[in-house]
């Protein structure tokens, strides 16, 4: 799934134009990374953050939106979200699993998140940090071992 | 992006524009009301009928003038409310909440009884003289299943002894693994045989089971919210929800900005044994075909064979959640037998700002055909000119109902829940 494709990347750059994220690296830097280079950067580089960012526009903020204010009684805010800010399994569990992750009956919001375990070990870390990091959440980055870890489970 | 952003501009601009000349909905110069936070056409009037009454979704009004709301989360633990307004104001002052230990979505009036449906059942009462109804209610529907999207079982009752039940589709477009990028969609869509239609039953028998008593009268539905019975055409009408996410499932085949406009939300008519096509089809508005869904080979160019055609179409995911057919005339002509049609407003238009929160109009003539373009009718319910994201919308429309009197109403279960009424006051 390692696929550097031009227009994923313009909807990517797009989010973070219109979105109400603020970005600390110019965007013709976010712009310019593809997902090839993603793929290959660790979360400790300094690229990380819109590394991160990118990876989120594309596979989360459709519906957790970019803010990550989610859709009332749809999709659950990742704002000040319990998950991300306690132990490191809790992102990557719903980003490996989707709403298996969730005890059956136990959600409030109507939509089922599908499983993103299509996505690097290095990817889902990179989401991770960047939903942990951000979004008023204080729970600290994960690495791509944590995620391999999780998945082997 | 920014010259196919001008051309939506363009696009919803014209819509409006070259509508009939007496027809032209709300003024885009003209301001919100700052009282009731909506925009309405010349000549019509809105009173904030109800405040903080709790998760609303469908509503309908009695001949003697109490308004019956359904809740999507109990309230003081009740599932639905009563709501009456004795001086006539516009503003109510009497509320009463019922259906203890339940909750839900649809509402309906029919030959004396309160209509009421939960996420997997139809429940009525006998139509109380004012205020809430009593009682353990009758069983009408069951044997839904119990899911967690598009579970709403959204209804409308024809006046004639039957009843139609939106029955959605736990799905998005029928994949093999639920949303999963680079899932193949199922063929046939399993699922087909007991969601994604509408079920027809006799609105007068209790305990009729979906499957064994049912009678599957359209399919091909991802999850219409917005169903009504036209009493003019003597047809049922639908606006269903069109599929999610193309850029994020298929981001080599649709921009963003294609994929925020695709697919349109379509506006169907529906006989017995009709199609609308889903999953394995979706009407593109700018091609103006039904085009092969790209989870079933589809590559946004290759049209369907699969699906009828929609009588209008409206821009991507505005979420159609509520639809009525005026039947008391009191309003101009041109409002008397044409759709109105709720948008709840889209969350699935990122990285483009969300739209819809609207109510539309559809002119028709009185056989049901569509005579001109859609107007919008009622706007202003977000509260904010540019909607990032959908918890930045102070209000959403979601369920419409009329009055005895021809008054429209509007529910919202956004910011603590509140009813609007409309009435027009002439020129």
């Amino acid at each position: 799934m390692k696929v550097n494709n031009g227009r994923r990347l313009q909807g990517a750059a797009a989010a973070v134009c219109v979105g109400a994220l603020l970005v600390a690296v110019p965007l013709a830097d976010v712009a310019g990374t593809t997902i090839n280079d993603i793929a290959v950067i660790g979360h400790n580089s300094a690229a990380s953050e819109p590394a991160g960012e990118l990876l989120y526009a594309t596979n989360c903020g459709g519906c957790h939106q970019a803010d990550g204010g989610g859709v009332p009684m749809m999709q659950p805010q990742l704002i000040g979200a319990p998950r991300a800010n306690d132990s490191k399994g809790g992102v990557i569990d719903m980003i490996l699993f989707g709403s298996n992750a969730i005890e059956p009956g136990t959600s409030e919001f109507s939509n089922e998140m599908p499983s993103l375990s299509q996505l690097s070990d290095k990817e889902i870390a990179l989401i991770v940090s960047y939903v942990r990091t951000h979004f008023e959440n204080n729970g600290g980055p994960v690495t791509a071992d944590d995620v391999s870890k999780r998945r082997t489970q | 992006m920014i010259k196919n952003i001008f051309f939506s501009v363009l696009f919803l601009i014209s819509a409006s524009a070259s509508a009939a000349p007496s027809l032209t909905g709300v003024d885009a110069n003209t301001a919100v009301d700052p009282e009731t936070g909506i925009r309405l056409p010349a000549g019509f009037k809105a009173t904030v009928f109800a405040d903080d009454v709790g998760r609303l979704r469908h509503i309908v009004v009695a001949d003697n003038g109490w308004l019956y709301g359904a809740l999507a989360r109990r309230k003081e633990g009740m599932g639905a409310v009563a709501i009456y307004d004795p001086d006539g104001d516009g503003k109510s002052n009497e509320r009463i909440y019922f259906a203890k230990g339940i909750q839900g979505t649809g509402m309906g009036i029919y030959d004396g009884y309160l209509y009421f449906s939960t996420d997997v059942s139809v429940l009525r009462w006998k139509l109380p003289e004012r205020g809430a109804p009593e009682g353990i209610p009758e069983l009408i529907a069951y044997g839904f299943n119990e899911e967690r999207q598009h579970a709403a079982k959204s209804f409308a009752l024809d006046g004639m002894g039957s009843l139609y039940v939106n029955v959605g589709a736990p799905s998005n477009a029928c994949m093999k693994e639920m949303r999963k990028k680079g899932s193949p969609g199922m063929r046939p869509c399993p699922i087909l045989k007991n969601y994604g239609g509408i079920w027809k039953f006799d609105a007068s028998k209790q305990d009729q089971d979906q499957m064994k008593d049912g009678l599957l009268f359209a399919t091909g539905i991802r999850n219409a919210m917005a169903i009504d019975w036209n009493p003019h055409a003597n047809s049922l009408y639908i606006t269903p929800h069109g599929r999610d996410s193309l850029l994020e499932l298929f981001p080599e085949l649709y921009t963003a900005e294609q994929s925020a406009e695709l697919p349109a939300e379509e506006l169907h008519k529906v006989s017995e044994g009709a199609d609308m096509g889903w999953p394995y089809s979706y009407y593109d508005q700018f091609k103006k075909e039904r085009m092969v869904m790209p989870e079933y080979g589809g590559d946004g160019e290759t049209v369907a064979t699969e699906g009828q055609q929609p009588i209008a179409a409206f821009p991507g995911h505005w979420a159609p959640n509520d639809m009525l057919f005026a039947r008391k005339a009191t309003m101009p002509a041109e409002y008397h037998t044409g759709a109105f049609i709720g948008f709840h407003g889209s969350w699935n238009r990122a990285p483009l700002p969300q739209q819809g929160y609207r109510i539309a109009y559809v002119p028709m003539d009185s056989a049901g055909n569509v005579t001109g373009d859609w107007v919008t009718f009622a706007d202003g319910f977000a509260g904010v000119d540019v909607i990032k994201s959908p918890r930045d919308a102070k209000h959403r429309p979601m369920g419409l109902a009329e009055g005895a009197d021809g008054a429209l109403y509007v529910s919202s279960l956004m910011s603590g829940g509140r009813v609007w009424k409309i009435t027009y006051e002439g020129k």
